[in-house]
């Protein structure tokens, strides 16, 4: 039941990029096709899931067993990077059909601040091994949602006249307030 | 020196050197970063206790607590630190009970992420004053849109319901566990 | 790679993090901290100074060490650079100045994926001298603690009616909310692209640069 709440609300109610702001540089750069924001989204759950159970491990049997809280950002973003990087190679052997689909997308989800954040809050919030990884999971989820939902609309505005200096960021700024004020309507439904 | 031996030695030393100073920086603000947690929990239990001189602090599974003292060592209350969902996020308060836990003596909200100008005025002081002298027992209740007519009741916030609402539950719930603990 | 092969005048490099190529308005990088600490001019000021902190000191130290570093592990060095200097800022606002801190939450170790640094880092302080470097961040530096300061005042007197503090008027709390956050933003960017085109220039275009 605690894992189904830690689910819903890191995936809808407090989705990481309409409400926790995080995800935003690729939620502006690759929102704009459904088949690219999907495989963004898929590529950066992927790598979330296994962002949180290394980070989870670092952090609970080397950082806070040796008293070593200060190096928490420096080891964080160090595995993320290097995780990525793998998942790179690794997709890149198994498999060039996936790796073509996502491959450009990886190099840009070690920016993500989605991805540090979510290891971060997690840490934070003192998840154990399962919570961290379901909120990874739950994290990605979200993410990917709101990527999707994005892209559908922005699809559907190829056509629209939008004013010129509106094209690109501002819009779809514009556009993710409106389905921020949206999931808002989420609000509560964790509440005690 | 071929490549990767440099490729090596670079990070390491990058990492050393990395390493070392924020070791160093950490040592030097530790202390303040702690008396900044005291100087937080003190403004805390000083609110929600009045009359307090000295506070003990006792840890008991997943509860925390602080038994107060006056200024002659006499126990005047406690101090009990709650948290649960709200309506946006987590909230964290405390509450103060007299000794005979007959009546609470105060509340303060601690953190929170409730809508501004609605839930988030349950850490206003009108809200929070509704505390002191609150009747203990039976468990608080809230009531909407009317004075209170019982002891222990309280007036919800208007538009704000389930922000209020959630705060007499997890003062409720964590009182249980602390009467259960003590 | 030549080296800042036109030796434009230390002027211009810092005058251009404030308008030309503004990391925020022009560059759209660093947007997560724009949106989110944006709620009152104080946050939007007290992030931008952090963040100029990491970004002058990670500029200078990497175009310091730029020759020494082999170009594969580039990247993986710039990075624990940057979350050293990150780590510092937030160890010293959280003994300093813990109200601030908390305000900003987990954006100060945010600022270690804060595309306006890696980039610069990347784009501008390995191929240059020091001097350039620290300039250049300067310059962005302050781009970047202007654009927050203004998002972060708007949304302030919208949002909570007041102003570093003082009371003005009814609020419209959908300014503190997300929702106005992005709205706000994407209505700014709007303008000043507008602007541009006026000018004659380019629209903003996402530039971060990883690979």
């Amino acid at each position: 039941m605690d894992l189904l709440i830690i689910f819903i609300s890191a995936a809808v109610v407090n989705n990481f990029v309409l409400i926790y702001f995080l995800g935003i540089c690729p939620f502006l750069g690759v929102s704009n096709k459904l088949e690219k924001a999907f495989s963004m989204g898929l590529a950066a759950t992927f790598v979330m899931v296994l962002a949180a159970l290394v980070t989870w491990l670092i952090n609970n049997l080397i950082l806070i067993p040796f008293g070593l809280p200060f190096l928490q950002y420096v080891s964080f973003i160090i595995v993320i990077a290097s995780l990525v990087q793998f998942v790179e190679m690794f997709i890149r052997k198994m498999s060039p059909t996936l790796y073509r689909a996502l491959g450009i997308f990886l190099p840009l989800i070690t920016t993500n601040c989605a991805i540090l954040g979510m290891a971060l809050l997690a840490a934070l919030r003192d998840y154990n091994f399962i919570q961290s990884v379901v909120f990874g999971f739950a994290a990605g989820i979200g993410f990917t949602l709101a990527l999707l939902i994005m892209a559908g609309i922005r699809e559907e505005l190829e056509m629209a006249p939008i004013p010129e200096p509106f094209k690109g960021a501002p819009i779809t700024l514009i556009i993710a307030g409106l389905l921020a004020l949206a999931f808002m309507g989420f609000a509560g439904l964790i509440s005690g | 020196m071929n490549k990767l031996t440099r490729m090596i030695v670079v990070l390491t030393v990058i990492g050393l050197i990395s390493g070392g100073i924020l070791a160093g920086v950490y040592q030097w603000s530790l202390p303040k970063i702690k008396a900044n947690q005291v100087r937080a929990t003190d403004e805390a239990v000083f609110k929600v206790v009045p009359g307090v001189k000295s506070y003990r602090s006792i840890e008991h599974d997943d509860l925390t607590y602080f038994k107060c003292f006056d200024k002659n060592g006499k126990w005047v209350g406690t101090a009990i630190l709650c948290q649960g969902n709200g309506y946006q996020g987590e909230i964290k308060l405390m509450v103060g009970v007299n000794a005979d836990f007959t009546r609470f003596t105060g509340m303060t909200i601690l953190e929170q992420v409730e809508t501004p100008g609605l839930g988030a005025k349950i850490a206003e002081k009108s809200f929070e004053d509704q505390f002191r002298g609150l009747a203990a027992r039976p468990p608080i209740e809230y009531v909407k849109g009317v004075a209170p007519e019982k002891p222990h009741q309280i007036q919800a916030i208007t538009g704000a319901t389930i922000s209020s609402r959630a705060v007499v539950n997890i003062i409720n719930k964590t009182v249980e566990e602390w009467l259960k603990a003590k | 790679m030549a080296e800042g092969k036109v030796k434009r005048n230390l002027v211009f490099e810092f005058t251009k993090g404030l308008w030309g190529e503004n990391p925020v308005f022009r560059q759209l990088l660093g947007m997560c901290p724009t949106l989110a600490v944006t709620t009152s001019s104080v946050n939007g000021f007290s992030m931008g100074m952090a963040t100029s902190f990491v970004l002058i000191c990670s500029s200078t130290i990497i175009s310091l060490i730029r020759k020494l570093i082999p170009n594969q592990v580039r990247i993986a060095s710039y990075i624990v650079v940057i979350a050293t200097f990150v780590t510092m800022a937030d160890l010293f606002l959280k003994g300093n100045f813990p109200d601030i801190s908390k305000a900003l939450g987990p954006f100060v170790p945010l600022i270690v994926v804060n595309c306006i640094i890696l980039g610069r880092a990347e784009a501008y302080a390995s191929k240059h001298t020091p001097l350039q470097a620290l300039v250049d961040a300067l310059g962005m530096g302050v781009g970047f603690t202007l654009a927050l300061t203004v998002l972060g005042t708007i949304r302030e007197i919208l949002g909570s009616g007041t102003l570093f503090g003082v009371l003005n008027f009814e609020p419209w709390v959908v300014m503190i909310l997300p929702g106005g956050a992005f709205i706000t933003l994407g209505l700014l960017i709007g303008l000043l692209n507008f602007i541009k085109e006026r000018t004659g220039k380019p629209a903003s275009a996402p530039a971060c640069p990883i690979d």
